[in-house]
């Protein structure tokens, strides 16, 4: 039974034991390699994504194994909850920690901040996130929300000598605890009407009392004002610009992909298995239409002001804000076809994550020390004297505006499929206008690369060489294509995993 | 750079040998004609009226080698290269008239017992299609990893392989077309869906598919000429964009299809907003902006149809032939229809939504205008006729008459006398092709038999004369950096050939008899004027149609005055150099293809028959079954008799995405 537990719980113990383990080697290495060689750290960059690799290979040992057949499974719930859905979420996250770490392992040394502190940061960060997936009780929500955050701010704030790494870190932490706070209280609320602390338990007594008590009203508004700040949807985006543009941009890389992530499987955990019954998801007396309209605004206001950027790190954090509005199409969709839309969701994740990893990855590898690309003109003739980087640029932002055959497009097709499916005709309509406002500023980045020379006297990036960022270009850049033309194994795994929501 | 030269060494002592070369080549002419006369008195003396199988050999090899012997005298200033390369296109075009005449002396084989082997007898290679869409699509891919450094190994490589590609082609020439659908291949591609990969062809994307691998080597090999940077991206976003222009003529998914009508985008956006001229850039994302709109819409509809399909069947497919067995009521079917229409309409373009098309034809390189107007704009035209009539033809009839009228005030007059009053020339052609297309448009909106045989022979020609303006545009800018019409003037005087060519092609623009233009606007004129889906207005519309021949014939004229003829005005027009042989040999063909079509339509119209009556026999069914404007319950036709078999019965692949029970249209 032991052995079956640790078989299932295994991704979450690879890499929270992977974690500790390269801290010892980063604390019992000699510290003469500390500052400009950047050697050893590098390794650590190997090390840690060796241990994604290994979370990854046993999220998908257990998930080819057969998790509902396990004797003793539910050893630990409902704090831990182990199914299909946590599996899959413990693969993408692996996978996310994965390629950001193997852009920190170019990018730190790159910008003198290779210190090895990062990757303990970011693989226990991710067991957080790892953890919030598996959560099946308040109690363990906060704390893998918690172990998630503040590896987050950490790493956001990791560029210590920057003003703007701290201002962002600031404002990411602030207001970050103000969301838990939310949360929490919102948790305090929920036990108080409930007399539960296990989400399932929440879900029976909602389900018998429906939504009428004011306290569980008050108490789902105050959750959902809390997961709208994790995942950074409007208007609760105020500290993504100033975080994402601060943060060096592994960091970047990591709250894009693996915190929004963690948050929208906290998202759909808490609120389907909470508030999943009929009444709580019905368009009159429930969530949907809230987080309906938390959906539009969000594409539409993120969308608009991503246009108005001239900073490229900024313009993909706003379009990373406007992908958590689609996301959130697929998560209002399955008021009528639950587990179909909440499979859209688990795999436009996927497909977001790959192709919005990979972007900031290029961004990285399109800079090099003091000579960073940030702005649009910093990338003004990238494509001519550094076509491969230019091309895998390319590549991943065309995915992220959603134009075959690459994954994002695939990913936009299940999520508005989905929508039409369920009716939202009205959302469909305007999710895809947003789509074409996202591809103008998109493709301005393809304008200022392949169409644009730098203007004289001006200082242009130097594309850096690092093998770490060309490898996560290069697996992001398979992901996006295999996703983007044999979608049905991996959609098929997302229907697998959101099939433990049951159909409402 | 370095061919250009070799071609002017080698045409400079072309010139005293003059003489030389044309006794031997009338000689040579002589003799075969000779040899004609000899064959046609001894084949019949048998008396049985069958040629013996010598007989028949000579008199494939006669047209063919007195067509390659004209071309070659042709040129009077071009060395051997040029000649033998003319020759040869020559002799190609005439062993595809030779083989594609619809002639009795086939029929009289057949009658006698040792016939030849028919075409129709051919086996069909079920996975030419994708040989087709397939080897572009390898091309690119093997750019990539050619040296950026060899511009003439990488020029070689995309040349070789569209040639390869056109080949690759002509098998489809072989079969008769019919009323059905061939070379059909159905693959599963995504089970979860029912999304397959199913390209198929018939009479009607037959020729479209074959107006791409024609066009796409020329276009290319024009651009040789002018594009110097950035040799490799080049070759890669032509080799793609042709993969994805065949892949969406031959699509019968819909799915399929939007991937390919959407993989065309970014190399065109690619190609106008790098190699293009000074506004380049605001006319790239103009392009891209107005044409992801549409597509969106269309994904929208695509989206719809398919969740209707799985709600009335249980099996999740978007595939052209299974959407197109639901009876969509007509409040749905409108939505659905305007979905697609606008998407089609934006790529047409029609009247208002034409804007994007002078501003992207203005800033494109030659090569990418070329393929713009002869190939991308058919997309539009195409997906019309087959999706929005194919697909909705209950809410495409009902719409008919308003739309034929914008098309008729909106795109051919008005886009006549836009035409008219440019002083760009290029911008010129640009609305010459809106005007133009309102034809084709017209004459998928009259929807008889020759109205809409008439359209697709002027897709075909409109590709091909638009093709030749724009290359032709191309040599002159080439060599003046200019485009206003103010900037010419006497040209004849000083390039005689240039003129020559650019008359020909106006005039076959125009629709003069005996060029290709002539035959497809007649026929769509009496479509149109017999049709009787066009309200009470035909007759007027028809007859506005045939003023804007006139029109045509207006800014063509002003034109050809403009740039060709009167005094040399500026001193830069006295020394420009005529035509060279890289842009003879380009346009070329272009110009033996209008001549060809203009003379013998029937080469295209004969495999054409078949699928445009299927299109007007399954609309007119439809329709009638629908009057008074179906309102009720949505429901499920039989499958269409003209459809190919599905490959296997679709499993039960979409339970997962089975009906779900609240979702009902709101």
């Amino acid at each position: 039974m032991a052995f079956a537990f640790a078989f299932l719980l295994s991704p979450l113990l690879v890499v929270a034991g992977g974690a500790l383990l390269l801290m010892l080697a980063e604390a019992f290495t000699s510290k003469r390699g500390r500052g400009d060689h950047g050697d050893r750290a590098s390794g650590l960059a190997l090390g840690t994504t060796v241990v994604f690799a290994a979370g990854f290979a046993f999220s998908l040992g257990v998930w080819l194994g057969d998790i509902e057949a396990v004797a003793g499974a539910d050893a630990l719930a409902p704090w831990i909850v182990i199914d299909r859905f946590t599996i899959f979420f413990d693969g993408i996250l692996c996978l996310g920690g994965a390629i950001t770490s193997l852009i920190a392992g170019g990018y730190l040394p790159e910008h003198k901040l290779d210190r090895g502190e990062f990757y303990s940061l970011l693989l226990l960060s991710t067991v957080g996130a790892m953890m919030l997936a598996a959560a099946g009780d308040l109690l363990t929500v906060l704390l893998g929300l918690e172990t998630m955050s503040i590896g987050a701010y950490a790493m956001t704030a990791f560029r210590h000598t920057s003003k703007r790494s701290a201002e962002g870190a600031l404002k990411y932490f602030l207001l970050g605890s103000f969301a838990s706070a939310l949360l929490l209280y919102g948790f305090a609320l929920l036990y108080g009407a409930t007399g539960h602390t296990d989400l399932a338990g929440i879900g029976e007594v909602v389900k018998v009392g429906g939504t009428h008590s004011p306290m569980i009203v008050v108490a789902l508004v105050l959750v959902l004002v809390g997961l709208a700040f994790k995942i950074s949807a409007v208007p609760f985006h105020m500290w993504t610009p100033d975080a994402y543009e601060g943060a060096p941009t592994p960091a970047t890389t990591y709250m894009a992909s693996v915190v929004k992530a963690g948050g929208f499987a906290m998202l759909l955990r808490v609120l389907f298995t909470c508030f999943g019954d009929k009444a709580s998801m019905s368009w009159s007396a429930g969530w949907p239409p809230m987080l309906a309209w938390i959906a539009v605004i969000t594409m539409t206001v993120a969308n608009l002001i991503a246009g108005q950027q001239e900073s490229v790190k900024r313009m993909l954090a706003y379009s990373s804000i406007a992908h958590a509005g689609y996301l959130l199409i697929g998560v209002v969709g399955a008021m009528h076809s639950m587990p179909q839309a909440s499979a859209t969701v688990l795999f436009y994740l996927l497909t977001y994550m790959v192709s919005t990893a990979g972007a900031f990855g290029s961004l990285v590898l399109c800079g090099s020390r003091g000579m960073e690309a940030v702005s649009y003109e910093d990338l003004a003739g990238i494509g001519r004297r550094h076509p491969p980087a230019a091309l895998a640029f390319s590549l991943f932002l065309i995915s992220l505006a959603g134009i075959p055959p690459t994954a994002g497009f695939f990913g936009k097709w299940f999520v508005f499929r989905a929508a039409i499916d369920s009716g939202f005709y009205a959302l469909t309509i305007i999710a895809f206008m947003n789509s074409v406002v996202a591809a103008y500023y998109y493709l301005r980045v393809l304008v200022f690369m392949y169409m644009r020379e730098p203007a004289a006297g001006m200082t242009t990036s130097v594309p850096m060489r690092s093998g770490y960022v060309t490898a996560a270009l290069l697996l992001s850049a398979i992901l996006v294509l295999l996703l983007g033309i044999a979608p049905s194994q991996s959609l098929d795994m997302a229907i697998k995993a959101a099939s433990i929501f049951g159909s409402s | 750079m370095a061919t250009k030269t070799s071609h002017s060494a080698a045409s400079l002592p072309a010139v005293p040998r003059h003489s030389a070369w044309v006794f031997p080549a009338f000689f040579v002419l002589a003799l075969v004609i000779l040899v004609v006369v000899l064959t046609q008195l001894f084949g019949h003396a048998g008396g049985t009226g069958a040629f013996s199988p010598p007989n028949a050999m000579i008199g494939a090899i006669v047209p063919v080698s007195v067509a390659a012997i004209v071309a070659a005298l042709i040129p009077s200033r071009q060395g051997y290269r040029v000649r033998l390369a003319l020759a040869l296109i020559a002799a190609l075009f005439a062993i595809f008239v030779t083989r594609l005449w619809p002639n009795a002396l086939n029929v009289q084989a057949a009658a006698t017992s040792d016939a030849p082997t028919t075409p129709t007898t051919l086996a069909e290679m079920p996975t030419l299609l994708s040989w087709l869409i397939g080897l572009p699509m390898a091309g690119a891919i093997a750019i990539l990893f050619l040296p950026r450094q060899t511009p003439r190994l990488l020029k070689a490589t995309t040349f070789v392989i569209m040639i390869a590609t056109l080949f690759a082609a002509m098998p489809l020439l072989r079969v008769d077309m019919g009323r059905t659908y061939h070379f059909n291949q159905d693959v599963v591609w995504i089970e979860r869906f029912g999304i397959h990969y199913h390209v198929a062809l018939d009479g009607i994307s037959l020729w479209l598919v074959v107006l791409t691998v024609f066009i796409t080597p020329i276009a290319t090999y024009v651009s040789f000429g002018s594009i110097d940077k950035r040799i490799k991206d080049w070759c890669f976003s032509l080799l793609l964009l042709e993969s994805a222009m065949i892949g969406s003529f031959v699509a019968l998914d819909l799915f399929l299809f939007y991937v390919f009508w959407e993989l065309m985008l970014i190399p065109m956006y690619v190609m106008i907003g790098v190699w293009g001229g000074t506004n380049r850039i605001k006319s790239a994302l103009k392009f891209f902006l107005y044409t992801m709109t549409g597509s969106l819409l269309m994904l929208a509809a695509i989206l719809y149809a398919g969740y209707t399909y799985g709600q009335l069947t249980g099996t999740s497919s978007f595939d052209y032939f299974e959407v197109g067995r639901i009876a969509f009521p007509m409040h749905v079917q409108k939505w659905l229809y305007w979905g697609f229409a606008i998407s089609f309409f934006i790529k047409v373009p029609m009247f208002p939504v034409h804007t994007w098309l002078p501003d992207a034809h203005t800033e494109a390189p030659t090569a990418g205008s070329i393929i713009l107007a002869a190939v991308m704009l058919k997309m539009g035209t195409y997906g019309y006729l087959r999706f929005c009539m194919g697909l909705f033809p209950e809410a495409a009839s009902q719409y008919a008459p308003t739309l034929a009228s914008v098309a008729v005030l909106g795109g051919i007059l008005y886009g006549a006398l836009c035409a008219w009053r440019q002083d760009d020339v290029k911008r010129l052609v640009a609305y010459s092709s809106v005007a133009h297309l309102g034809y084709v448009m017209l004459g998928l909106f009259a929807a008889t038999a020759s109205s809409i045989e008439g359209s697709v022979l002027q897709m075909v020609n409109h590709g091909i004369t638009t093709g030749a303006l724009f290359l032709l545009v191309g040599v002159i800018y080439d060599r003046r950096h200019t485009r206003l019409l103010d900037d010419f003037g006497g040209l004849a005087k000083v390039m005689p050939v240039y003129a020559a060519l650019f008359v020909i092609a106006s005039m076959a623009s125009v629709g003069l008899p005996g060029t290709n233009g002539f035959v497809g606007e007649f026929l769509i004129i009496i479509g149109t004027f017999v049709s009787n889906k066009l309200g009470h207005v035909n007759g007027v519309q028809a007859v506005l149609a045939a003023i804007g021949v006139i029109l045509a014939a207006l800014y063509m004229l002003t034109a050809i005055q403009k740039m060709f003829f009167g005094p040399i005005t500026r001193a830069e027009n006295k020394h420009v150099t005529d035509i060279n042989a890289r842009e003879v040999l380009a346009v070329a063909p272009l110009m033996i293809a209008i001549f060809v079509i203009g003379l013998a339509p029937n080469l295209l119209l004969s495999q054409m028959h078949g699928a445009v009556s299927r299109v007007i026999d399954d609309m007119t069914a439809r329709v009638r079954e629908s009057t008074p404007p179906f309102e009720g319950p949505i429901k499920l036709l039989p499958r269409s008799a003209n459809a190919p078999k599905p490959p296997i019965p679709i499993t039960n692949a979409a339970e997962a995405i089975a009906t779900t029970p609240g979702a009902t249209a709101q």
